[in-house]
């Protein structure tokens, strides 16, 4: 078994044509059967993505099984070829447009899971903002669209055949794919703000969305991101959520 | 069993869903002994609440800076007293209880009734002077009202609702008609504006919004971007120092301060100056990018600058300003949303804009509207006297309010610059922005109306040509007025050949050439004019340019005369429009053009039937589509008409039974009309009594009973005269189609239906009655009884009456020879059958059926054919 990756709460492996990911003790169980229930709902609305396989225990952890995709991360790519960006940007623009096409009706609401994220902010923002996210939130329209919700680079496979393939589906939510966009933006905007316009101006094109659109969506997806409590990414996250309506 | 939970008997503070839904029970009781106050108790209690409001402006000024860190005190102070005493005064003596508008001769009233309780959303920008306002336009209006206030400024907004409710409590108001939410949250709110009955939003979007998607009625109002624009010809000191005050204002919170100002190029220069000179900061290149990215965060709005000093902000962007700067100006030229000075600021930064144009100007200020505007208010300074300017930027901008000269925060709330505009701290914005109102909101928006409608008559009139002349030998007396008293000098005779060539005409050119008038004639009218014809003809009375048209004949050549009448004043009429039909002549849509211009009109009959001379009447018949116009417009009525039994001696005696029976149908159908009234009867009842006492023996001696002929044409004229002003019935729905369709004599047509038409509209409970206000209950056969005994008919009782009227009418038909059914008068039971669905549905729609005291079906029409057809046995034709 050759491990592949480690993050803040999970150790990634490869073995053979299996990828196991195994959490931490600490993550709850409800955490794991989500993102399985979450990859089964994709696999069955038919994007291309790794096949869910199981779920079970190892040593007090949970394991989650899926299949392998043999071929190499977008980010990588982007990394090795940094002249091909546009090009990469435009692949990338591409997929996550066409999965907004797709529909998944028992995903959950993406209005739900926001709202249940500013909620849990407590300790880092005051009743007031909370409640001026949450009626923001509140005036956003609806819609049905599959949402990756932590669409990035690092999540999308070039397959060794040129077919691409998206993992992670643990954020994954049905609502608008303005929001998701906006969720790209802020995580580009993260490393690299000029990425992040060249990736706006990229989406707002291919999808004939204005960006006003995807920018309304943005104190919220940052609030939402801040619920992740990842402190150094905080005074940033912060400063996006501190704006008031016209009226 | 399971158990329910308990809601709490009774609740202090709301700070739960449970809690709320108890509150609201108790302000549903409060709310409803409120509602049986009257005018005097909701007026002292309005009085005593504002009063309350206004003595504690200061404190409640100075609690609302210090509870939201934003504006300014003084122009808080400014802003309560405003919502408490402007808000009072605009309203003290307007009615909100019980009749508040009555008119007496319309039968109309309108009640004002409260809606019940209204929740209202209060915004962190104006929180003490918008819950004052909020709570006495619902008191004024007999409301209970529910305030959520912003978390950001819940104490200040509950101090002012809590002193407007102690106030009104002491005046007399039921205890707990004004609440709050302590805690407003997003599930508090929602549910607030779902079980009230109105919510009144005042806020962001979001708000607003979710005011609308609650399920309830909600006046929500937009957001507000306004350019200002200076013109030229503008006072660029009245101007600037405006823009200054306003935009100052409250540190610029009010949704309707300038947000950018438009500058005409020629006086840029001058306007820049005066901003200088009054202590504002124009930003150079460099600061104005760095004050961009303070503005806007992401495009939205950056929440630390909303109401803070002009220092303040700079400082934020590390720009630095002397501490008193009154505004920060950015010179710009972007007018799209990726400009931060494009857009609402709700500070004291403003957009400057070049314009090359006035247009140019327009242009820049429709764009800025549109970016998060749309619907509020736009500002133009300028020379009053430049209208064409005013009204070019009124047209294109899609404002609800556009203020002239006016400081726009001061302006567009109503009541401090323009004295007829409503106080208000809530600008509905329109569709425009997404609004379901587009002015200021005020007590009218808080009143459910109730109007009560009496049944009322529709108003009538009686229409009959300015003169009537009659009795033998009067044509000449009449053709002397024209020439000596109106001195007419050219006169049109319009009349048919057979009429024309036998020499009828002639005692009226002889008179004429006395006169010295100079006329001329056309006489080629056939019966059933076309417009063809007509057209023919009025070529004539064009080149001859007439100032009276004469027509001398029947129906035919009055009617041929009518329209060559019409198309000799106004070329240009639309037939199509002219013969639509209508509900009610007085509210039909097209309008008649006035008929006199150019020439005055006689007419001169030589039959006894159509009463065309007294008639509005004329049916006209498009040769190539085979279409009949059948026009009807008292515009249409004859100016004179010339009853003079010496022109109708020579009718032959088909004609003379045939227009007969025509007569007594049309009285006979004018009498039971919807519309008959007190002045249309008389004419009816006597023009029948003299059909019966006459047609017969006109019909049998001809021109050799003079008296006869002129009784039947006085018969004719009067019943003209009835049905120029009641309209007919089914009868002559039913005769046109047969008319039309199998060339049966009108008059035959007419006759051949009477008596089945009777039984049919006499039926005391028929399938449909007639609908038009004065007809009440289903009474034809008791006028039909009326007429008869009028006409001399007896029996012991009404169905006797009835049955011997009928008998009678069937006599004098036979006596004139036209009894028989359809078949008997010649048409084939093929040709019948093949038209009958035709018949039926265009009789339906003839312009006839609307007076018909019975509102027919079209399956009881068709069997009414099949009788008359067939010669059937009569129905009772009940329902």
């Amino acid at each position: 078994m050759e491990e592949i990756v480690t993050r803040r709460n999970k150790v990634v492996y490869r073995d053979g044509d299996q990828i196991i990911k195994v959490f931490n003790e600490t993550k709850p169980a409800s955490d794991i059967f989500n993102e399985a229930l979450n990859l089964a709902r994709i696999n069955e609305a038919g994007i291309a993505s790794p096949q869910v396989l199981y779920v079970n225990q190892r040593d007090n952890s949970w394991v989650l099984g899926t299949s392998y995709i043999p071929g190499v991360t977008l980010a990588e790519l982007m990394e090795q070829h940094p002249d091909r960006l546009d090009e990469y940007l435009t692949m990338f623009v591409d997929l996550q447009i066409s999965i907004h096409q797709y529909t998944a009706p028992l995903l959950q609401r993406q209005k739900d899971k926001y709202t249940r994220m500013i909620r849990s902010l407590t300790d880092l923002l005051d009743a007031t903002t909370r409640y001026e996210l949450e009626m923001r939130l509140e005036g956003m329209p609806n819609a049905r669209e599959v949402c990756h919700g932590d669409f990035n680079p690092t999540n999308v496979i070039v397959a060794d055949d040129g077919k691409l393939y998206t993992c992670d589906w643990a954020h994954a939510t049905q609502g608008p794919g303005a929001a998701d966009a906006a969720m790209t933006y802020l995580l580009f905007a993260l490393n690299d703000q000029d990425v992040a316009e060249k990736y706006l101006d990229l989406y707002c094109k291919e999808s004939d969305t204005p960006k006003q659109i995807v920018r309304n969506w943005l104190s919220i997806v940052a609030a939402s991101e801040l619920a992740r409590h990842r402190k150094s990414r905080e005074d940033f996250l912060l400063h996006w959520i501190d704006i008031t309506d016209y009226q | 069993m399971v158990k329910l939970k308990k809601l709490p008997d009774t609740v202090e503070n709301i700070t739960t869903l449970d809690e709320l839904k108890t509150a609201m029970g108790e302000m549903r009781q409060a709310q409803e002994v409120f509602a049986t106050f009257d005018q005097k108790q909701v007026d002292a209690i309005f009085y005593e609440a504002a009063m309350a409001a206004n003595k504690k402006r200061i404190p409640l000024a100075r609690m609302a800076v210090e509870e939201t860190g934003m504006g300014i005190i003084e122009d808080k102070v400014i802003k309560n007293h405003y919502a408490s005493e402007y808000v009072y005064n605009a309203y003290k003596n307007t009615k909100t209880c019980g009749v508040i508008e009555e008119d007496k001769s319309y039968g109309y009233k309108v009640i004002a009734e409260p809606m019940g309780i209204v929740a209202a959303v209060i915004p962190t920008t104006n929180p003490t002077s918008t819950a004052i306002f909020k709570c006495l336009i619902c008191l004024k209006t007999r409301n209970a009202i529910l305030l959520s206030p912003h978390p950001r400024a819940k104490k200040c907004t509950i101090e002012a609702a809590r002193i407007v409710r102690e106030a009104a409590e002491k005046a007399g108001a039921p205890k707990g008609l004004i609440r709050w939410i302590e805690e407003p949250t997003l599930e508090l709110s929602n549910r607030l504006m779902q079980d009230a009955d109105i919510t009144l939003a005042t806020g962001g979007p979001g708000m607003v919004r979710a005011a609308y998607s609650s399920g309830k009625p909600a006046l929500g109002v937009g957001p507000g971007n306004v350019p200002a624009i200076i013109d030229s010809s503008a006072d660029i000191k009245l101007a600037v120092n405006s823009i200054i005050l306003s935009k100052t204002f409250d540190n610029g919170m009010i949704c309707a301060s300038e947000q950018e100002v438009i500058a005409l190029d020629d006086v840029y220069d001058a306007i820049k100056e005066e901003f200088l000179y009054r202590g504002c900061y124009f930003l150079n290149k460099e600061e104005t990018e760095r004050l961009r990215s303070v503005i806007l965060i992401n495009g939205s709005l950056n929440a630390k600058i909303v109401g803070q000093k002009a220092a303040t902000i700079a400082e934020m962007a590390g720009i630095e300003v002397p501490p008193a700067t009154k505004l920060l100006i950015g010179e710009v030229e972007n007018v799209e949303p990726t400009e931060a000075f494009a857009h609402e600021k709700l500070s004291p930064i403003l957009g400057m804009y070049h314009a090359s144009t006035f247009s140019d100007a327009v242009r820049k200020a429709q764009r800025l509207v549109e970016d998060g505007g749309l619907g509020h208010t736009s500002s133009l300074y300028i020379d009053p006297s430049k209208q064409d300017k005013v009204q070019e930027l009124v047209q294109a901008i899609k404002t609800c309010r556009v203020l002239i000269n006016t400081p726009s925060s001061q302006g567009g709330i109503g009541d401090l610059y323009n004295f007829k505009m409503a106080p208000s701290l809530t600008l509905g914005c329109g569709t425009w922005g997404g609004n379901s109102v587009s002015e200021n909101v005020g007590v009218k928006h808080l009143m459910n109306k109730k109007v009560v409608a009496n049944r009322q008559e529709n108003m009538l009139w009686f229409r009959t040509p300015e003169k009537i002349y009659f009795k033998q030998g009067c044509m000449p007396v009449a053709l002397d007025e024209l020439g000596h008293v109106m001195g007419k000098k050219r006169a049109f005779i319009v009349t048919d050949q057979y009429l024309y060539k036998n020499g009828f005409t002639k005692p009226v050119e002889q008179k004429l050439t006395e006169m010295g008038i100079a006329h001329a004639s056309f006489w080629d009218v056939e019966p059933d004019p076309t417009l063809q014809c007509a057209m023919e003809g009025v070529k004539q009375v064009r080149a001859f340019e007439p100032d009276v048209i004469i027509a001398m004949g029947g129906g035919s050549a009055m009617d041929a005369a009518k329209v060559m009448w019409v198309l000799y004043e106004y070329p240009d009429v639309k037939f199509e429009d002219m013969a639509m039909d209508f509900l009610d002549i007085r509210k039909r849509i097209y309008s008649y053009p006035d008929l006199g211009k150019k020439a005055y009109f006689v007419c001169i009959p030589t039959t006894s039937g159509t009463g065309s001379e007294v008639t509005p009447f004329a049916v006209i018949t498009d040769e190539r589509t085979g279409v009949k116009w059948p026009l009807a417009d008292y515009e249409l009525m004859p100016n004179m008409a010339i009853i003079d039994v010496d022109n109708m001696l020579n009718q032959p005696k088909g004609l003379t039974a045939a227009s007969g029976l025509d007569v007594l149908t049309h009285c006979i159908e004018a009498y039971v009309s919807v519309m008959a009234s007190d002045f249309s009867d008389p004419s009816a009842l006597q023009a029948m009594k003299l059909v019966f006492e006459y047609l017969p023996r006109a019909y049998d001696f001809g021109g050799d009973d003079l008296v006869a002929r002129d009784r039947m044409a006085n018969a004719s004229c009067l019943a003209g005269i009835a049905f120029s002003n009641a309209f007919l019935g089914i009868n002559h729905s039913m005769a046109h189609k047969l008319g039309a369709y199998h060339h049966i004599p009108h008059g035959i047509a007419n006759a051949v239906l009477l008596p089945r038409i009777i039984r049919y509209n006499a039926a005391e409970a028929p399938t449909k009655m007639g609908a038009f206000s004065q007809y009440a209950y289903p009474h034809a056969k008791a006028r039909y009884v009326e007429a008869a005994r009028y006409c001399g008919v007896a029996g012991k009782d009404d169905d006797e009456v009835f049955e011997n009227f009928i008998k009678k009418i069937e006599e004098l038909i036979a006596h004139c020879d036209c009894a028989g059914t359809i078949k008997e008068h010649g048409v084939s039971e093929e040709d019948f059958l093949a038209t009958l669905d035709e018949m039926v549905e265009q009789a339906f729609n003839d312009q006839c059926t609307s007076a018909n005291p019975r509102y027919p079906l079209m399956s009881e029409m068709k069997e009414l054919y099949l009788d008359a057809f067939y010669g059937r046995e009569p129905s009772s034709y009940e329902d």
